[in-house]
């Protein structure tokens, strides 16, 4: 726990004059601080997807346009979460007052634009600059992907907070191949109240550390992250397979420079997209190798965020072989942590 | 905790006072640092150095052999007062001025180092042409998500030394308020430049340290005594650095000469101390295997002459894919020339400029093309492109760094270090 956080009323039990609203912040402080918001980490938890300690909500801060896309800031309380890299996942305990977290979506598709943007977010108060960050990608069981982190703020008061989104620098296809390749900024105004914060809902659950998953929440005019239904997908769907949690959908569109292969993997149970793998792909037609190369990154309106490589054709009894060599390399919030670190190759065979 | 009642340290109060500057920072220095018994420059100036930006031969050296930076650090940001071109009275001025600094103080770390640059805006107030032998273009953005403001003021000057009275001394001097240095008379630049900024710094171990009470930097005082630099890890091994010869121009009247490249940083470390551990700093910091074999102790002093790549920057790739973050060195180090040289010497300091964290980004190059190269190495694109590792998430320490300004320099030769024409 940040000591920051706690200071100031710190400070007003210590002092001598005990009013009457001192020792009522005091024993609120106590109450807070036991039922806190971070209840301890489930034991025995499954290597997949598990349900976790508890659920929680989170507030609107504000949606605006910029560039082009939305962009949406909301918050809740600051709570631990797990960096990744590569099969290495470190616990970050909870510090600081709020866990901020931001999305950015095409406001035609609903399509949200995941990673390779390096946005950046900056805190300012009384004219002062309160922090500067470019917050981690991250992916929740009832967000799904979005930047996020925590931040100590400076007490109750007005904040602002720039968002510079970054330019999507994934490769853009479809309808959006001429779009979001500039950085765009987005300016929030924040009245932040502890009261209005702990109003946040906030439940433990039960059957924390069964296999599933929360369920998406539902945000007013904010899609979420959920790759296209499998029979949504355009061009010629292959089919899907699932491994380690991961179902993976895969189809072949064609382009301006012919055809390619797009597989779209996504979370089991709640269909978000998964960015920020690194995958390869094997196609074998009657023994040999007709393709053998890295997937790479791509987003459009259609296909969502997908991973894609050329190639000549796919004939029918092709066989499509998908690697994971790493998964999905964003933070997690609590009930992702141990999920996709190993996820086994998948085959696909074409109809 | 505590920080209240620590006392100023004497190193601490010396940097305090180089951002500061003016007389009485110069007085409390004297105070603090003591006199040193400095020798004085050379009367006959006729063997100094042609190249400004030879320095490394006059600084010192660290145990393993490592060339060791300049502690202070002050950068002015010079405009030519007069309208159109400077007059030859105004070289003379600023010639003079040049001068002085040089006879008041040996050229050396303990005495005083310096170095003069111009920007291309400076070279358009001439009709002339620079000759083709110089790549100086404008400053611009160097990567996808950053929005840099251009420096383009006319000229640059860069004082260092190990004593902070040295450099803040030569700064008053060159102002004209101060007749004497070191018991040598000086002269000024009287009016031919105004300043526009300044930026000051420290580089070495124990400075950051002694510095980390800034924005940028958590309250829990992370970083490393013995580190040079806030991040915590020793930089500039030699073999990591370009040499002064790779550096230097070749061909034309700017011959001997070099140029700089100047960045503004701000640094926030909040994540890299109290989120990242210390095997996601060190696989950001150097490369995945420096952080798998634990090849980097303390602030990695123990690597010797090099960084200890071992070919890793051939992995970058394979190791975005499979360890999900690359390493700075190991990313930056694919921007080598045909004998491996890197294409840069850094020469770079950190900064508590307007109470923020931050690092002087300084860095010299035969062309501002190597510069850009190197950037484009470092920034990973073509990597993000291919693997897990984010725009700047996992990749390197992009994620802790915003560039707010870019300013590119030309730092002529010696002979031609005062207001140049782009054709002398
Ligand atoms: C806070 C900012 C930075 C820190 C703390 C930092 C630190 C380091 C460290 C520890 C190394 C490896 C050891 C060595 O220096 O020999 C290194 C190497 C290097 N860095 Fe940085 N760096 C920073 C910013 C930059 C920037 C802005 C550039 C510009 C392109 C850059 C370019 C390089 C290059 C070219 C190398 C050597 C690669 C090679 O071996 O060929 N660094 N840096």
């Amino acid at each position: 726990m940040d000591s920051r956080q706690w200071t100031r009323r710190d400070l007003l039990c210590a002092s001598g004059a005990v009013g009457v609203g001192a020792l009522a912040g005091c024993s609120g402080l106590l109450e807070e601080q036991s039922t806190n918001r971070n209840p301890s980490v489930v034991e025995n938890r499954p290597d997949a997807i598990y349900r976790p300690s508890h659920v929680e909500g989170m507030e609107m801060i504000g949606m605006q346009e910029a560039g082009g896309r939305m962009v949406g800031l909301m918050y809740a309380y600051a709570h631990r979460f797990w960096t990744v890299t590569g099969s290495v996942t470190e616990l970050v305990q909870p510090g600081g007052d709020v866990h901020l977290m931001a999305s950015v979506w095409d406001p035609d598709s609903g399509t949200v634009l995941p990673v390779g943007t390096g946005l950046s977010v900056e805190i300012r108060t009384d004219g002062e600059r309160l922090h500067r960050r470019s917050p981690w990608t991250m992916l929740s069981q009832n967000m799904g992907f979005h930047y996020g982190d925590n931040f100590a703020l400076d007490g109750e008061g007005t904040y602002t907070v720039t968002v510079e989104t970054g330019a999507v620098g994934t490769e853009r296809v479809g309808d959006f191949a001429d779009s979001f390749g500039e950085s765009a900024t987005a300016q929030f105004e924040w009245e932040y109240s502890e009261a209005a914060r702990s109003e946040i809902p906030f439940r433990t659950l039960d059957d924390a550390g069964d296999p599933g998953a929360l369920d998406p929440m539902e945000m007013d005019m904010m899609p979420l992250s959920f790759a296209p239904s499998t029979d949504e997908l355009p061009g010629q769907v292959l089919g899907s397979a699932e491994a380690g949690d991961v179902h993976f959908a895969a189809t072949v569109v064609s382009g301006d420079d012919g055809d390619a292969i797009a597989v779209s993997p996504r979370t089991r149970y709640n269909g978000y997209v998964l960015p920020a793998m690194s995958l390869s792909a094997t196609l074998d037609r009657d023994g040999s190798t007709a393709f053998d190369d890295l997937l790479t990154q791509a987003v459009g309106p259609d296909l969502g965020y997908h991973y894609r490589a050329s190639v000549d054709a796919v004939e029918s009894g092709d066989e499509l072989t998908i690697t994971t060599d790493s998964g999905p390399q964003v933070s997690r919030h609590e009930g992702y942590e141990t999920a996709f670190t190993d996820v086994p190759d998948v085959s696909i065979t074409a109809d | 905790m505590g920080r209240t009642d620590r006392g100023v340290s004497r190193r601490d109060f010396v940097k305090a006072a180089v951002a500061i500057g003016g007389t009485s920072a110069l007085s409390a220095c004297l105070d603090r640092e003591g006199a040193p018994d400095l020798d004085t420059g050379p009367e006959d100036l006729s063997a100094l150095p042609a190249r400004q930006h030879a320095w490394n031969e006059s600084l010192s050296r660290d145990d393993a052999g490592n060339v060791t930076a300049a502690r202070h650090h002050v950068l002015l940001l010079l405009e030519y007062a007069g309208e159109g071109t400077p007059s030859e009275d105004d070289r003379e001025t600023v010639e003079q001025a040049l001068r002085g600094l040089e006879r008041a103080y040996p050229r050396s770390n303990e005495g005083l180092l310096f170095t003069v640059g111009y920007t291309p805006a400076y070279f358009d107030r001439y009709d002339a042409s620079l000759p083709e032998s110089v790549d100086l273009p404008r400053p611009g953005a160097l990567a996808p998500f950053e929005d840099p403001k251009p420096d383009e003021p006319d000229a640059l000057v860069h004082l260092a030394s190990d004593y902070g009275q040295v450099v803040l001394g030569a700064d008053e001097a060159l102002r004209g308020k101060r007749e004497t240095l070191n018991d040598v008379d000086v002269s000024s630049f009287g009016d031919v430049f105004e300043r526009v900024d300044r930026r000051t710094g420290f580089v070495g171990a124990g400075l950051p340290a002694e510095n980390q009470d800034v924005d940028g930097i958590p309250d829990s005082e992370p970083v490393d005594e013995d580190a040079p630099l806030f991040m915590g890890f020793k930089s500039g091994f030699e073999a990591n650095q370009a040499s002064e010869d790779r550096v230097t121009i070749q061909e034309g009247p700017f011959a001997e000469g070099t140029t700089a490249h100047l960045s503004k940083i701000q640094l926030h470390l909040d994540q890299w101390y109290e989120q990242d551990s210390r095997y996601q700093r060190v696989g950001k910091m150097f490369s995945p295997a420096h952080a798998d074999e634990e090849k980097v102790e303390g602030v990695g002093n123990n690597l010797g002459t090099d960084s200890g790549l071992d070919g890793d920057q051939d992995r970058t790739l394979e190791d975005a894919r499979t360890k999900g973050m690359v390493g700075h060195t190991q990313k930056s180090a694919r921007a080598r020339d045909e004998n491996d040289s890197p294409l840069i010497l850094r020469r770079d300091f950190d900064s508590t400029d307007g109470g923020e964290a931050g690092l002087h980004f300084l860095s010299l190059q035969r062309t501002i093309s190597d510069f850009v190269e190197t950037r484009e190495a470092m920034n990973g694109t073509d990597v993000a492109d291919q693997s897990a590792v984010g725009t700047r998430n996992n990749n390197g320490i992009l994620q802790y760094l915003t560039v707010d300004r870019r300013g590119n320099y030309l730092m002529p030769p010696r002979d031609h270090r005062s207001l140049p024409r782009p054709d002398p």
